[in-house]
């Protein structure tokens, strides 16, 4: 079942318009982010507001690399050169924030990583000749990820983002997280040492995340502060993964989808009279209270399921 | 020696409007639990529909104040009633999940529906000021904006008598016992939707009548609410959770904190300065500068 999806996945570039591609890498861009935050939720039960940091650390530093000339001509290097250094320094900012952050629990801890994000786009916007400022940075033309490689980076990517998550719900790495999660007490009189395993998962949160914000600025050319480090790169993943059910493999994959999908048909398609956004605020409030434990945690989705079936 | 005392005045008076902003907060994150991400919202369309009374269609600003308040009435209780009441039961972890998602939704579908009917059916560069603008008040060579210090003083009547319900009044109690342990509040025969109720009721029509204050003294757009959400959560956590007389003594601090660095460094470093002094507070001291307060 998963295989044919994944197939069919493979398969949809061959009879999708270039719009729909688009909108296809973008969702598992999404989904890449939302599958990034579930480790934070969903295993570890801390509420990441600031993934989307690590999203525009990523999209910043490689192309802030790309822009320096004598990067520009190492040839097939190059881009071995920005991604490396992109995907390191956002895993150095994770294991960094790691420290002071998870001093804090709950509410403090959300809003500590939300203050993350702003103080990047603060930065952004501030140190100009560096990142360009409000004007934002362009990619050099020849460095242009087309949106037919970028759909199967992306989806490669977000196999992973999902296989990682599917490794952490059987394996004795998962086992600790969710032991954190249940019990910070009780998992550390069983000797495990709190801080070394909240670390790893907001590094290992951290890496996939980055990696998308460089296939997106790759594909669009164009970053600014509100592009790659808007508010909602934070925001959304958060909704997405409640809305599919945190804590579940399968829970972010169907969330992003929902969601992607009512953006599209309420963005692009429906030419409403009022604005859209009242719309999808309203679809959000009705999700919170309906379904609060998500998709693939409602009474509705758990009746169809075999017992032992797909956590 | 008068740059300084300048500076020192319009730091406290931009402390004054952000306490404003925060103290309604403050109290219902600290008693119900409820992280209430529209809060900038309300207070935003506080401000737009004093504006609408009082400017439109012509009425007393007294008059439309009244009005003001009864409107809100009705939609707190729409809120506890349809939001609040089903998230009351929750655990803490999906308590604190499902508010931030519930009332995002709910704060972005009311920003977009005022921003909306008020540049279709009003006008199209929608920014709500109020005609009221007070005259400025010269003190020892200092002159101060009027409008500021009607807020300043709005803001230490509102605070001192919230903080006053909370010390002295029974319903008061019961919300600090909420505060305190729920499982306690429930054993005791409290009844917590009553009381989230009255909480919530007061805590929104305070908000709205502070964003009519609000716009004597700075304009709003529609598209303003939830930046005021966090600029307001900035000061309920440098202040501490739940302390009403420090959510005062922060908001000064973050005004002049961003008024010596606009002065100094520059406005664009402003932003910076306060994000780092609520990163540092959160991280060295979580439970804000005060300690847990009246907690």
């Amino acid at each position: 079942m998963t295989g044919g999806a994944v197939a069919l996945l493979c398969a949809l570039p061959l009879v999708l318009s270039s719009t729909w591609l688009l909108v296809m890498f973008l969702s598992f861009v999404w989904l890449i982010l939302t599958a990034n935050y579930d480790v934070l939720d969903g295993f570890l039960g801390h509420i990441n507001l600031g993934q989307g940091a690590f999203f525009g650390l990523g999209a910043y530093v490689a192309t802030i690399l790309l822009n320096v000339p004598s990067i520009q001509q190492l040839g097939p290097l190059t881009h071995v050169i920005i991604g490396a250094a992109a995907l390191a320094a956002a895993a150095l900012f994770a294991a960094l924030m790691a420290l002071p952050l998870f001093r804090l629990k709950g509410l403090y801890f959300a809003i500590g990583t939300l203050i993350l994000i702003f103080l990047l786009q603060v930065l952004a916007l501030n140190l100009g000749p560096l990142t360009g400022g409000s004007y934002g940075l362009y990619v050099p033309p020849a460095f242009f990820l087309s949106t037919f490689a970028g759909y199967y980076l992306a989806l490669l990517m977000a196999l992973a983002s999902v296989g990682l998550n599917f490794y952490l719900s059987r394996s004795t790495l998962g086992l600790a997280f969710r032991c954190i999660k249940e019990d910070e007490v009780a998992a550390h009189s069983v000797g495990l040492n709190l801080m070394k395993y909240k670390t790893l998962a907001i590094v290992i949160a951290s890496v996939p995340s980055a990696a998308a914000g460089i296939l997106f600025a790759l594909n669009s050319g164009f970053i600014d502060p509100n592009i790659a480090l808007g508010v909602e790169r934070s925001l959304l993943p958060p909704l997405m993964a409640l809305m599919g059910g945190t804590g579940t493999v399968l829970g972010p994959v169907f969330g992003t989808a929902i969601i992607r999908v009512l953006e599209t048909v309420f963005f692009h398609y429906l030419r409403l009279p009022v604005p859209s956004m009242l719309f999808f605020g309203i679809t959000l409030l009705a999700v919170a209270l309906c379904i609060p434990e998500g998709l693939m945690k409602s009474r509705w989705v758990k009746r169809l399921q075999p017992r032992g079936g797909t956590r | 020696m008068a740059r300084e005392l300048e500076l020192i005045i319009s730091g406290v008076s931009l402390g004054g409007l952000y306490a404003l902003v925060a103290f309604a907060l403050s109290l219902t994150i600290s008693t119900t639990r409820v992280l209430n991400v529209a809060h900038g919202v309300f207070f935003v369309w506080g401000g737009a529909l004093f504006v609408i009374f009082s400017q439109r269609l012509k009425l007393h600003p007294a008059l439309a104040l009244v009005l003001l308040t009864a409107c809100f009435f009705v939609l707190a209780l729409l809120f506890q009633w349809g939001i609040v009441r089903s998230l009351l039961g929750r655990s803490t972890h999906r308590l604190l999940v499902g508010s931030i998602m519930a009332t995002f939704g709910l704060g972005l579908s009311m920003e977009s529906a005022l921003g909306y009917t008020w540049v279709t059916f009003v006008d199209p560069y929608p920014v709500f000021t109020s005609p009221l603008a007070m005259f400025p008040v010269s003190l020892g060579g200092v002159s101060l904006s009027g409008s500021r210090l009607v807020i300043l003083g709005f803001v230490l009547v509102m605070v001192t008598s919230f903080h006053l319900f909370l010390q002295k009044t029974f319903l008061g109690k019961g919300a600090r016992a909420m505060a305190q342990n729920f499982d306690g509040f429930l054993v005791i025969g409290l009844n917590p939707y009553r009381l989230s109720m009255i909480l919530f009721t007061l805590a929104i029509v305070a908000t709205a009548i502070s964003g009519a204050f609000y716009v004597l003294a700075v304009p709003l757009n529609p598209y303003e609410g939830l930046p005021l959400t966090l600029k307001a959560l900035t000061v309920v956590i440098l202040a501490g959770v739940g302390n009403l007389p420090a959510t005062l003594v922060a908001g000064a601090v973050l005004g002049l904190a961003e008024v010596t660095t606009s002065q100094f460094l520059g406005a664009i470093w402003a932003p910076a300065v306060s994000l780092t002094i609520l990163f540092l507070v959160l991280v060295l001291r979580p439970t804000g500068f005060f300690g847990k307060g009246v907690y």
